[in-house]
């Protein structure tokens, strides 16, 4: 059986205020999620790689959650944006192996997503659902151990952020392939 | 490691009034780094060490010709003034623009060594045929003044000059880069001195030439001797190494050719650019020992094994 191979980026979007504000937690812009960087991503693939490139690498039309058809088994989404978290602006984005390199060109050549500049910033790549679970943990730890630095609030303080590890772990770990 | 060697850092220096006579005060003229500009550059490596880079090179850009006189090395203060950072080191580098006024001499000449003696990296930016092949035929010679990056303005319509293949591969044999800024593909803003000079442009035509460009740069050099950097002023057109490394093997370069182009290749630019300061390009020192009465046989055997080079001795004979 041919499988289909895929690859998964893990993205990080730092967002740009006049500035860079990418160090504090800004929970002010609440305008990105799943659906919003899909169409941003489908936007970039179009614009520099025309309708041949968005033909080779997306297919879905409607992004992660849709109803199959009784009559067609198999759907297969090439380009799909499996989990996106606001508080470390992380998202996860199946490709296609084929054309995977067409894929991250176009999330590189983002600026902007609705309108607020961005800076896309790829930090792993891995063929198996497994690798990029383990990889998005880890950077959302680093990301709160980031956040906690900085509040610079004394050790046994309780803030809102073990609770979040969890419920993001819960989530990453109930990605499907 | 990643490098990232062209941060263009701008600062308009006050114009300085030489005396009748042509005196000049021995001291360097004081820059003022305003904190303002310092926080900014400040944020910018901070960015810049996020996205992964640990080494960076400061850009000067100069305009047609170094006029020995009136230049300012700005960016010995800022590097002394910015905050220090572990396992980060940080470059100076030099751009010189080159245009047709440039043809006959532009600064780059003996008299002129100690100046660029505190640029580490010296980069040109050739508009015309001849500056071109200036850059790539003379100046990439090995010397105290050679210009190791020939940085290529991609983003103009039209490369003005055609790249001739026996040019490109005499600059890289003799170990001189190809620079590709990436700040181009995303139609970012250039450094302004460029765009004054003509030599880069901004919006979204320049995209399309950059793209045009850097594909007929990769096919003539077949993917050797490219130098990957920034070139970027604008803090959101900042891109991780290896985001950078895959928009050029979009365009055909083979992948660890593209990852080389921000790890490898700079290294050994940057290793090379020190030869400048060496004496022919000789990397190792030799030991002078002149034996007195001091010096035990015990020290003498100890030199010889430790350096490769046996120390340079007076026989008895020679008195």
């Amino acid at each position: 059986m041919v499988r289909f191979k895929n690859r998964w980026i893990l993205a990080e979007f730092i967002p740009v205020v006049h500035g860079s504000a990418q160090l504090g937690k800004r929970a002010a812009q609440a305008n990105i999620d799943g659906k919003t960087i899909w169409a941003a991503l489908k936007q970039s693939v179009l614009d520099n790689f025309g309708d041949t490139g968005w033909g080779a690498v997306g297919l879905s039309l409607t992004g992660e959650s849709s109803v199959v058809p009784r009559n067609l088994k198999l759907i297969f989404f090439l380009l799909l944006v499996k989990y996106f978290s606001p508080t470390t602006n992380l998202c996860i984005i199946r490709v296609a192996r084929d054309h995977h390199n067409m894929a991250w060109a176009a999330v590189t050549l983002l600026t902007a997503i609705e309108g607020v500049r961005y800076i896309p910033n790829v930090i792993h790549l891995s063929g198996t659902i497994k690798h990029a679970q383990l990889a998005a943990i880890s950077h959302n730890r680093e990301v709160i151990a980031r956040y906690r630095a900085l509040a610079k609030s004394p050790v046994a303080y309780q803030d809102g952020f073990d609770s979040f590890l969890e419920t993001s772990e819960l989530e990453i770990e109930a990605m499907q392939d | 490691m990643f490098f990232d060697l062209n941060v263009p850092i701008k600062k308009t220096i006050p114009r300085q009034s030489t005396g009748k006579k042509g005196k000049q005060a021995a001291s360097e003229p004081a820059v003022n780094w305003v904190s303002a500009e310092i926080a900014a550059v400040e944020e910018r490596i901070d960015l810049l060490i996020h996205l992964g880079y640990t080494v960076i090179g400061l850009s000067q850009t100069v305009n047609k010709k170094v006029d020995a006189k009136t230049h300012v090395n700005v960016l010995n203060q800022l590097v002394a003034q910015l905050r220090e950072r572990p396992g980060i080191v940080y470059l100076k580098r030099l751009n010189i623009i080159l245009d047709q006024d440039s043809e006959k001499g532009f600064g780059l000449i003996n008299a002129n060594v100690s100046l660029f003696h505190t640029y580490d990296l010296i980069a040109l930016v050739p508009t015309t045929h001849n500056t071109f092949s200036l850059a790539c035929l003379t100046h990439s010679l090995p010397s105290p003044l050679t210009a190791h990056i020939i940085s290529l303005p991609l983003t103009l319509p039209r490369l003005p000059y055609h790249l001739k293949h026996t040019l490109t591969r005499t600059a890289i044999k003799n170990g001189a880069v190809f620079e590709i800024n990436y700040v181009g593909a995303l139609g970012g803003e250039n450094d302004a001195s460029l765009v004054e000079a003509d030599a880069a442009e901004n919006g979204p035509a320049a995209k399309r030439n950059w793209w045009a460009s850097t594909r007929e740069l990769v096919r003539v050099t077949k993917g050797k001797g490219l130098l990957l950097s920034g070139g970027v002023v604008i803090d959101g057109d900042l891109r991780a190494p290896r985001d950078a490394a895959n928009l050029i093997a979009v365009l055909g370069v083979a992948q660890d050719a593209a990852h080389d182009a921000s790890t490898k290749t700079p290294k050994s630019i940057v290793i090379r650019a020190q030869t400048r300061k060496t004496y022919r390009a000789v990397l190792s020192e030799a030991k002078v020992v002149v034996p007195g009465e001091a010096t035990s046989e015990k020290t003498l055997k100890r030199l010889r094994e430790d350096s490769q080079l046996a120390p340079i001795i007076p026989t008895k004979k020679q008195k």
